[in-house]
């Protein structure tokens, strides 16, 4: 039990990160009501941009901005086709993904792995850092969770602001109702490339941040996000979605839903004596149970209207 | 209702809570069970230790898995029954998992951790500066850990062992059985960076000589058949690197390169059992016994890590496979034993 709470703050972090994605994976899910299966691809584009800017001399920051950029033009392609193209949303998602494999391995040099030593470069956040910040060795302004928190809350108050702006409303009418939308003079399919490049951007910069955290852009690091994102939502959800009302609040439980998701995969790593190769499966169990629970809360409640007691 | 969602909010709380404790608490910790673990690795060799050894495997297959076995039956072996106790983990393919479980190791404060792969030494290095790490079923230390100039020792608190079979001497193999071929097709996965090195390397010494080379690859085993096929029917001769795709997929290759009349040289045993004509053959679970036989001697102390280099399979064998020479009628060279 003790190794699980020494590995928390690492689960921790690693949620926080994931929880840029799955941010990202809020904007269209929630917002725009696309399954947009993109990400599996631009997560590793970011990853790949960001290790090549950075390998190239140029600082974490600049190979930041460049993998959200990249992540954008991914999701600008996801749009082109679904809007431009007539291709529906989750086909045209899977189509960008597909390509992406090539795109990435490009950006890469035609390499699989590149390895983003620590030692080489002065990255934003890493697994190394923890140690050397419990350690005194490093200021705890460096510390991974200290650093991807702010990040995350800036990115939030941006959202918020964002979607509270005229454009930004426009959007959210898009994914509540399209004829409606349409019907007020407003460019549906604009706001969904829109909608799309943004949240690609997202999960990009989440891919850019994870290769620091991991030391490594690898080409397989994106699969199964998507699943990840989905479940930081729902979990995020199940847990604050009564408490929780307001939009930027809304998105702050997206980020804890996936510290919680990786919370409960450490916990199994660290603490159950489990064959990880039972790892997936678990993994499917844990969305599977948080996916049910609110199914269940709804039948329980349901029957207590019936005895006639309001909860 | 109310009352579920509060209890249910209390303990995610509490849970949020003893996060930020834990991680302040082995800040005071942390230092303190570092020092006595550095001491007692110096002079400790029979005090009745129990050594922890975190072991992270990237993914399932029967190379990697030989190479845990190897290590852990060795180090086993070395230390003595109940010396030593094994955290073994999977990421199952997965190279996020590494990190975490690279992260449960230093948490756990093993002793030494083996990663097996490439994704989990790179997860297993940004997680640790301290912890002694050592490789295995690595292809070129080099290229994996961003190292220019490589010299062959890594330094730091990383060493290991490659699975790299010499692929000068596997140019010439290829010079030896097929002196009058002209063009080599070179089949790897491009999802693998350890094939994209091999491959890379083998065609200079092929090009060096006289061969003309061209590579061919695939993204994953979807599209393996309709790319080897253009590769069977495009070369003289075939080389394949040591590639986990490929690896599973040999029996989509032999029967095309069968009906194409060409043989395939493998770079290791069992991608040749498959779809090979011949190979230059390392044991997956001799690197694993290398690699705990380098653990045996860092946690004793009698080695430092920072200046060990990187270790290499002892012997390689060369073999042939018996059925698909015969079926291209070829005749088996000297000093090659059959596989099986």
């Amino acid at each position: 039990m003790t190794s699980f709470f020494n590995a928390l703050p690492g689960a921790v972090a690693q949620g926080l990160i994931w929880g840029i994605m799955a941010i990202g994976v809020y904007i269209t899910y929630k917002l725009l009501d696309i399954a947009d299966l993109t990400v599996d691809g631009s997560f590793c584009t970011g990853a790949a941009t960001c290790v090549v800017l950075v390998m190239a001399g140029n600082s974490v920051w600049v190979g930041l901005l460049g993998a959200a950029l990249a992540g954008a033009l991914a999701g600008l392609a996801t749009g082109f086709f679904h809007t431009k193209c007539g291709i529906p949303a989750i086909l045209s998602g899977i189509l960008t993904q597909l390509g992406l494999w090539s795109v990435n391995l490009a950006i890469m040099g035609m390499k699989a792995n590149l390895p983003m030593n620590v030692n080489n470069y002065k990255l934003l956040v890493s697994l190394r850092y923890l140690q050397e910040v419990q350690k005194g060795t490093r200021p705890f302004y460096q510390h991974p969770i200290f650093v991807v928190c702010l990040l995350t809350l800036a990115i939030i108050a941006v959202l918020y602001w964002f979607f509270g702006t005229e454009l930004g409303s426009s959007i959210r009418a898009t994914g509540a109702n399209g004829n409606m939308a349409r019907a007020q003079g407003i460019n549906t399919n604009f706001n969904k490339v829109l909608g799309l490049a943004l949240s690609n951007a997202l999960v990009a910069l989440s891919g850019a941040l994870l290769c620091q955290y991991n030391g490594a852009a690898d080409i397989n690091m994106g699969r199964g996000a998507i699943v990840i994102g989905l479940a930081s939502i729902i979990i995020g959800d199940v847990v604050f979605g009564k408490l929780f009302r307001n939009f930027g609040l809304k998105l702050l439980a997206v980020s804890i839903g996936a510290i919680i998701y990786y919370i409960v995969i450490q916990f199994v790593i660290s603490t159950l004596s489990i064959n990880t190769n039972y790892m997936k499966l678990i993994s499917s169990l844990i969305v599977a149970v948080f996916l049910a629970v609110p199914y269940w809360q709804q039948t329980y409640t349901h029957k207590k209207q019936k005895e006639g007691k309001v909860c | 209702m109310k009352k579920l969602l509060a209890i249910l909010l209390t303990a995610c709380m509490v849970l949020a809570l003893t996060a930020c404790a834990a991680s302040n608490a082995p800040a005071a910790e942390a230092p303190k069970a570092d020092a006595p673990a550095a001491e007692t690795n110096a002079p400790a060799t029979e005090d009745g230790k129990v050594y922890k050894v975190g072991i992270c495997q990237l993914v399932q297959h029967v190379a990697l898995d030989a190479a845990t076995q190897g290590f852990m039956d060795r180090l086993t072996e070395l230390l003595g029954e109940g010396n030593v106790t094994f955290d073994y983990q999977n990421a199952s393919g997965d190279t996020a998992t590494c990190g975490t479980i690279a992260n449960a190791f230093v948490a756990d404060d093993v002793d030494l951790i083996m990663a097996n792969a490439t994704a989990a030494l790179q997860a297993a290095a940004a997680a640790t500066a301290d912890i002694p790490i050592l490789g295995t079923s690595i292809t070129e230390y080099g290229v994996a850990m961003d190292i220019k100039d490589f010299n062959g020792t890594v330094g730091g608190n990383i060493s290991g062992t490659s699975d790299l079979a010499p692929l000068d001497v596997q140019a010439q193999m290829v010079k030896d059985w097929f002196p009058d071929a002209k063009n080599v097709g070179l089949l790897y996965c491009s999802a693998e960076a350890n094939s994209q090195y091999q491959v890379d390397t083998v065609q200079k010494y092929l090009e060096d000589l006289g061969y003309t080379c061209k590579q061919y690859s695939f993204t994953d085993s979807n599209d393996m058949l309709a790319v080897t096929q253009t590769a069977a029917d495009e070369s003289d001769v075939m080389y394949v690197p040591t590639d986990n795709t490929l690896a599973s997929g040999t029996g989509i290759i032999d029967p095309i390169c069968q009906a194409a009349g060409v043989p395939v040289i493998a770079g290791e045993e069992g991608i040749c059992d498959g779809c090979g004509v011949a190979t230059l053959s390392i044991s997956y679970y001799d690197l694993g016994v290398k690699t705990a036989e380098m653990a045996y001697d860092i946690l004793t102390g009698a080695a430092d890590i920072s200046t060990m280099p990187i270790g290499y399979a002892d012997k390689q064998t060369r073999k042939y496979n018996a059925r698909i020479c015969d079926a291209l009628g070829i005749t088996p060279l000297e000093g090659y034993e059959p596989i099986g």
